[in-house]
């Protein structure tokens, strides 16, 4: 039943939106967000690659491949690593206030909240998904959505969500930066098994726009709202077209660089129930990526997980132990091939025998020796 | 370490940055333990270059962390001075000494004592800090 006394927030649906239109928009909602919340469920024109706020896109995409199979590149105000958008999958934002109440909203308290609307959405669709670590939304230890935050200096908070109603994946592999030599079924097979869709879960061919509608009725049901649909009005159109061409059309926007060093580097250790081999991708001192591999026995979405949780995660010893021992509490016996202390030594060797690279982080570093 | 609030600065109440005049008018910006707590470990940081002029409010700065972007703003008039390039190369700098070699931008402050008032300084931040950790409590991020 319909509460008409809820708040009410607007509803923005759009199509095949140019990447630089896409975030234009959202940033533009994100400043008027104090006046009027939005929630825009949108799909990019395919395809787009998207890289994280301060990620090297050259690090991140093969831009002569992007050329050549028409795939734009740009740069989100989130955080995180590179993206491939389309007609496949599922654009979230939420702009909305950046205080709630007289409360400034708590950054990583935000990011888990929001995530609820994503999980009940797809909990409707029959996709049993939750919030993992502190910026993923995953079923069975793969990754079905990434999320991302920003809070504009100019107000307001922007909420992303980029949700995989299906994938691409050869495609994926060949306009993201990846050290594969060549793309094969065993390149898309370890892919799989670390990311899922919602087709896939369900095992139908779901349209976007149903799970559109689904996430809708998620978000209103999680946070108590009314959703009306919508459309910017003429003021907000004119300044979206403002910021697309001042910052998202832009090379300075694009092509921006950081002080950060990005880094590869493995190591292998034996132990009882067998050797564990890790790969890691590294910005600075945070892993970008932790590619696990052996010939322990393990369970797939177990391995997922762990990998999952460990992306941009600090290379410390007592953080790593914290995270892995939680992975290990959760998975049990499914994880036992993979004790908690030999795999947090791999990855501190592997972080120590790191060199300075140009591979990106969408992808586990496999092929890396 | 969250409750390490040095009573010696000035404090944007919204936004947990610290400033913290030196020398004169110059005045040193960063993130304070709290504001850390909510951000986790920084991925990047961001920083205008020095030469920069500001107005208090604008944003001089970005910080990621967690897949969060977060703006650092101006807490006084002025000129950028300096920036803190080691902390640019290695963000993990901040986390581990917000305080010191964690330090973000200096700003030659124009008028250093009217912007001061409009940030938490002095006998406030006691109760400022308590009402902090208290809603951190609340929301599960300190035990």
């Amino acid at each position: 039943m319909i509460d008409r006394g809820a708040p009410v927030w607007r509803r923005i649906d759009d199509d095949r939106v140019t990447a630089a239109a896409g975030l234009a928009v959202d940033e533009t909602l994100a400043r008027g967000a104090e006046r009027m919340p939005t929630l825009r469920l949108y799909t990019y024109a395919s395809h787009c690659a998207l890289v994280g706020r301060f990620q090297a896109v050259e690090h991140e995409v093969d831009v002569s491949a992007c050329v050549r199979r028409g795939v734009a590149i740009n740069r989100r105000p989130t955080g995180g690593g590179a993206i491939l958008m389309g007609a496949d999958q599922l654009g979230v934002a939420l702009a909305c206030a950046a205080a709630d109440g007289d409360r400034p909203v708590h950054a990583r308290d935000a990011m888990r909240r929001f995530s609820t609307g994503v999980v009940a959405g797809l909990a409707a669709l029959g996709v049993d998904a939750s919030f993992r670590g502190k910026n993923d939304v995953a079923v069975g230890g793969r990754k079905v959505a990434g999320l991302g935050l920003c809070r504009p200096a100019r107000g307001g908070l922007l909420f992303h969500a980029s949700i995989l109603v299906d994938l691409d994946v050869p495609l994926m592999l060949d306009v993201l930066r990846t050290p594969f030599a060549a793309i094969t079924a065993r390149e898309v097979a370890l892919v799989e098994r670390r990311i899922t869709t919602v087709r896939r879960e369900r095992g139908d061919a779901v349209s976007v726009n149903a799970v559109r509608d689904a996430i809708a009725a998620g978000f209103a049901d999680a946070f108590g709202v009314r959703l009306e649909p919508g459309a910017m009005d003429a003021a907000e159109r004119d300044a979206a077209a403002a910021v697309e061409r001042e910052r998202y059309a832009t090379d300075a926007w694009v092509d921006q660089r950081t002080d950060v060093s990005d880094g590869v580097g493995h190591a292998s250790v034996r132990t009882a129930s067998g050797t564990i081999a890790v790969r890691l991708a590294s910005a600075g001192r945070l892993a970008k990526a932790v590619h696990i591999d052996g010939d322990f026995v393990a369970h797939d979405s177990a391995i997922a997980d762990l990998e999952g949780r460990l992306r941009w995660h600090p290379l410390e010893r007592d953080a790593l132990v914290r995270t892995v021992d939680a992975v290990h509490a959760q998975w049990g016996a499914d994880l036992s091939g993979v004790p908690a202390e030999a795999l947090v030594d791999a990855v501190l060797a592997a972080a120590e025998s790191s060199a300075p690279s140009t591979y990106g982080c969408f992808v586990n570093p496999e092929g890396v020796r | 370490m969250s409750h390490n609030i040095p009573p010696d600065r000035h404090y944007d109440g919204e936004r947990h940055l610290w400033a913290h005049a030196t020398d004169g008018a110059r005045v040193v910006v960063g993130i304070d333990a709290l504001g850390l707590e909510s951000l986790g470990d920084l991925a990047y940081v961001k920083l205008v270059e020095p030469g920069t002029p500001v107005k208090r409010g604008d944003a001089i700065g970005t910080l990621e962390a967690a897949k969060m972007t977060s703006p650092v703003v101006a807490p006084a008039s002025g000129v950028v001075a300096a920036r803190n390039d080691a902390a640019l190369r290695d963000p993990s700098i901040v986390n581990r000494d917000p305080y010191g070699d964690g330090w973000l931008v200096a700003i030659d402050a124009t008028d250093w004592a009217a912007d001061a008032d409009h940030l938490v300084h002095g006998d406030a931040i006691g109760p400022w800090v308590d009402a902090e950790v208290e809603r951190y409590r609340t929301e599960g991020w300190l035990e």
